[in-house]
């Protein structure tokens, strides 16, 4: 749980000097999307989260995204390009086809023995491909439909917006459920002992293709459930919807304290990354310092969105390195302390040791 | 005793102490080395052996103590300092990269004067690489891939490593461990040419008989001490364990074997076709006997277990569990019918290291401590608790991790995550290599105790003292083939090393 409180204390540490900078960053307004946005990326760290702790990586989670969002529009949208088909059909075919990939790349790396980066990073790029076929290479618009409320509308309206809109809600769930099959099903346990040890696993008598292949799927369809969230806050799809979406959801996961070698992890790490993520995507827009030029004009100094990239991979790369330095600071210091006793018994003995003779 | 000598200590240390968190590694050690001698260093697993020789290789910095190599005191301060000093360190499992070629490996960060930058002389390479290699009796091209080569290939590498560094003191940990017998003998051949080169050796094994044969002199390691050195004239088995125990090893080391005459076969095995077997086996192990298998490494034991637990599929032929057919796919369905495995490699294919004692215990048989799939910790942690009892497993607690345990106490944990689930057949794979002498003395109890309990045990061990100590009977292999089931009657050694070196015996078949 240290590195669940290091980076909780950090994401803490932000949203304070968020709000002293900028006391609109906790607005109703700024809040509430914030919320979204941590919620939409939560429900995918949730889902590669389970992939990560066997052990394993999926690289097609953004495409995946990316082509849930395109299912919908082609079905369900009454707008050009769209055929205008019922929500209920357009949702369950995408989460299916979600779910569908989610099988077919976990028995591609559990029963033919392939590498995970590998098999869905071919994935990646041909599910790509396909949400791009869809699309025709251009763009279909859900128009007015009414799905665009499953993003913008929620519980609690006040003033114009939900304090509790519904992806966060489908994120509470999805936090509750995750959080319970990882910690306290034999499914879970399976998935740490995989990870931790997958021949100890096999010996012990647990089917270990088959979990393995359960997290792929989880994975996918976790990918599917963020993807039809984000289809109805965008409100229009193209190929881009999506692309390297993987990565932040990695990016949170690492942070919250999975161990890409497998085996640690959990699911209240993966949240506090994906706040952590958000937050800073937000924070390069809020941040702001106000002062007055030579002139005595008030002006107000802002981050430049172009750092955004730089900013997010400092934050990432400053995280994984500060927890090495202090595991790598800890023994050095025993080492020291070691090293110190010896150079001192050393200086005092040498003197009465007999000279040296010649080799 | 002060030895005025023209011939200098190679190599001496002495007062050497070293400090872990909550544990005195080693404390007032000394040992030295001469010149064209082979020391050999025994001790029992945790007597502080390879801490000493992780200081000579610069892994570890004493506490306290001084060191000198060649007259000279030398603080070893890393692994590159160690090279400087002219101490070579040959690892168990060796450090060799198989994608890359014998001359490759043999100057491996040992390229030449110019850097990563440099191209590479590969003639030059290949004539040195050639040079040494002779030395050490290897006749192979410098360019062989180290993939082909056998193990005892790989260590003759690993010499003409330490030789192309002018190594003068090589440090070798259990050469043996996993070589053939006649491996063994060209090792020794070449060691005892490197003595009269005047390089010094440090021979770490277990193995009495080759430290018999090979060392000049034996330095005696017990719970991070010193003990003692005895000279080859006045060493003897019976003095070098003494001096490693603490204690003259009695028979009671191996419990008495029971008296209740074997029952009725438990598992039937027939034709049974191993892959890579040139034949079927057939063996059948009875109710509460120990089955012991003797054989060299490489001769087919555990692989024929693994088939037996349903790790890898048989080609052929039938097994046979308490009368109804036994055909296991996968270990999970032979541990549906209480046959199971405790491997060869604990830590491989035994334990999940960074999981507790509690949840690897009960890892095989979660069916049991859940209910409709939530986990049932309470009952978990009941059991666990009650075969760390049982077992008198040492930990702070079964949260403990594994990782941080003895490998004595690794093994217990994994004996107790099978005892807890009422065996029918135990697979025993070296249930006590690395371990020390009190914790195998329990596990032997414990197998005793089994026995009688009326479970078939099978066990496979490389050590001819505990295959003759603790079988029943013993089935013998040699080159993935059954040489013969030799009755409790005729155990000896002389007729088990027959049989294992595949010479046949008119009156071996049971």
């Amino acid at each position: 749980m240290r590195r669940e409180l290091g980076i909780f204390v950090a994401l803490f540490v932000m949203c304070v000097a968020l709000f002293i900078s900028n006391p609109d960053f906790l607005g109703q307004s700024n809040a509430m999307n914030t919320a979204r946005q941590i919620s939409m990326l939560g429900i995918y760290t949730i889902g590669i989260g389970f992939v990560i702790i066997t052990g394993g990586i999926d690289l097609s989670i953004g495409s995946v995204v990316g082509l849930t969002g395109v299912i919908i529009a082609k079905f369900s949208s009454a707008a050009a390009g769209g055929m205008g088909l019922s929500l209920w059909i357009g949702i369950p075919v995408a989460l299916g086809a979600a779910l569908l990939i989610g099988l077919g790349q976990g028995l591609l790396i559990t029963r033919l023995k392939l590498q995970p980066f590998i098999v869905t990073l071919g994935g990646m790029l041909l599910i790509r491909g396909i949400s791009q076929t869809i699309v025709q290479g251009g763009t279909i618009s859900f128009g007015n439909s009414p799905f665009l409320e499953l993003a913008n509308g929620g519980f609690l309206q006040v003033g114009g917006d939900p304090i509790l809109p519904y992806p966060t809600l489908i994120f509470l769930v999805v936090i509750a459920v995750g959080t319970y099959v990882l910690h306290f099903t034999v499914f879970g346990r399976y998935v740490y002992a995989i990870g931790g040890n997958r021949d100890a696993a096999e010996y012990s008598g647990i089917n270990v293709k088959r979990v393995e292949t359960l997290t792929y799927v989880i994975s996918a369809g976790l990918g599917g459930v963020a993807g039809v969230c984000y289809a109805a806050y965008i409100g229009q799809m193209s190929q881009q919807v999506g692309v390297a979406y993987e990565l932040y959801a990695i990016a949170a996961a690492v942070l919250g304290g999975c161990s890409l070698r497998g085996g640690e992890g959990t699911v209240l790490g993966m949240i506090i990354g994906a706040g952590v993520m958000r937050v800073i995507d937000n924070g390069i827009n809020m941040f702001q310092v106000r002062y007055e030029d030579a002139d005595k004009v008030p002006r107000i100094w802002r981050l430049n969105a172009n750092w955004t990239f730089i900013i997010i991979g400092a934050v990432i790369l400053q995280a994984v390195v500060l927890d090495q330095v202090v595991h790598m600071v800890q023994a050095a210091r025993r080492t020291r302390r070691a090293g110190a006793a010896a150079a001192a018994s050393t200086g005092q003995k040498i003197e009465v040791a007999p000279p040296a003779k010649a080799g | 005793m002060t030895e005025v000598s023209s011939n200098p200590d190679l190599l001496s240390m002495s007062a050497i102490t070293k400090r872990f968190p909550g544990v005195i590694a080693l404390q007032d050690v000394s040992l030295s080395l001469k010149a064209g001698e082979v020391l050999s260093l025994m001790g029992e697993n945790g007597a502080g052996k390879s801490t000493l020789m992780k200081i000579l290789g610069g892994a570890h910095l004493p506490d306290e103590g001084q060191i000198a190599v060649g007259g000279k005191p030398a603080t070893i301060t890393g692994v590159s300092e160690a090279k400087r000093l002219g101490i070579a360190l040959i690892h168990q499992e060796l450090m060799l990269a198989p994608n890359l070629d014998i001359a490759a490996n043999i100057f491996l960060g040992n390229e030449g004067p110019g850097g990563l930058i440099q191209k590479l002389n590969r003639g030059q390479m290949n004539a040195k690489a050639a040079a040494l290699m002779s030395r050490v009796g290897l006749n192979l091209p410098p360019t062989t891939p180290v993939s082909l080569l056998t193990t005892g290939q790989m260590q003759m590498v690993e010499i003409a490593k330490a030789l192309s560094v002018n190594a003068r003191i090589i440090i070798m940990d259990e050469p043996t461990s996993s070589l053939t017998s006649g491996e063994s003998e060209q090792l020794f051949k070449i060691i005892r040419q490197l003595r009269d080169e005047q390089i010094g050796i440090i021979y770490i094994s277990h193995r009495m008989e080759e430290v018999l044969e090979l060392s000049d002199r034996i330095t005696v390691l017990r719970d991070g001490r010193y003990v003692g050195d005895l000279l080859r004239a006045e060493a003897t088995q019976d003095k070098i364990v003494a001096m490693m125990v603490g204690r003259e090893l009695s028979n009671q080391y191996f419990p008495p074997k029971h008296t209740k005459p074997p029952g009725e076969p438990v598992l039937v095995v027939d034709g049974l076709l191993v892959p890579g077997a040139p034949e079927g086996a057939t063996f059948s192990a009875l109710r509460g006997e120990i089955l012991g298998f003797a054989g060299l490494v490489g001769s087919g034991r555990t692989e024929m277990m693994e088939t037996i637990f349903g790790v890898t599929r048989a080609l052929g032929g039938t097994m046979t569990l308490e009368g109804k057919p036994y055909a296991p796919k996968t270990p999970r369905a032979a541990i549906d019918r209480g046959v199971y495995l405790a491997p060869e490699d604990r830590k491989k294919h035994g334990l999940v290291l960074p999981m507790s004692v509690a949840q690897n215990t009960s890892l095989p048989n979660m069916a049991k401590y859940s209910k409709w799939s939530i986990l049932d910790r309470p009952s978990e942690r009941k059991v666990a608790e009650a075969e760390v009892l049982r077992l008198r497993t040492k930990t702070p607690s079964i949260l403990q991790k594994v990782v941080n345990l003895s490998g004595g106490n690794q093994q217990k944990v994994v004996l107790g995550k099978w005892l807890a689930m009422n065996p029918r057949v135990l697979i025993l794979d070296e249930p006590t290599r690395g371990i020390d002498v009190g914790a195998k003395a329990e596990i032997y109890r414990h197998m005793a105790a089994l026995a009688d309990e009326g479970i078939a045990i099978l066990m496979v061990s490389s050590d001819m003292e505990e295959v003759i100590g603790m079988s029943d009977r013993v089935v013998v292999m040699h080159e993935r083939r059954i040489k013969g089931v030799l009755p409790r009657e005729s155990l000896t050694q002389q007729r088990i090393a027959t049989l294992m070196t595949g010479r046949t015996e008119g009156t071996a078949a049971a």
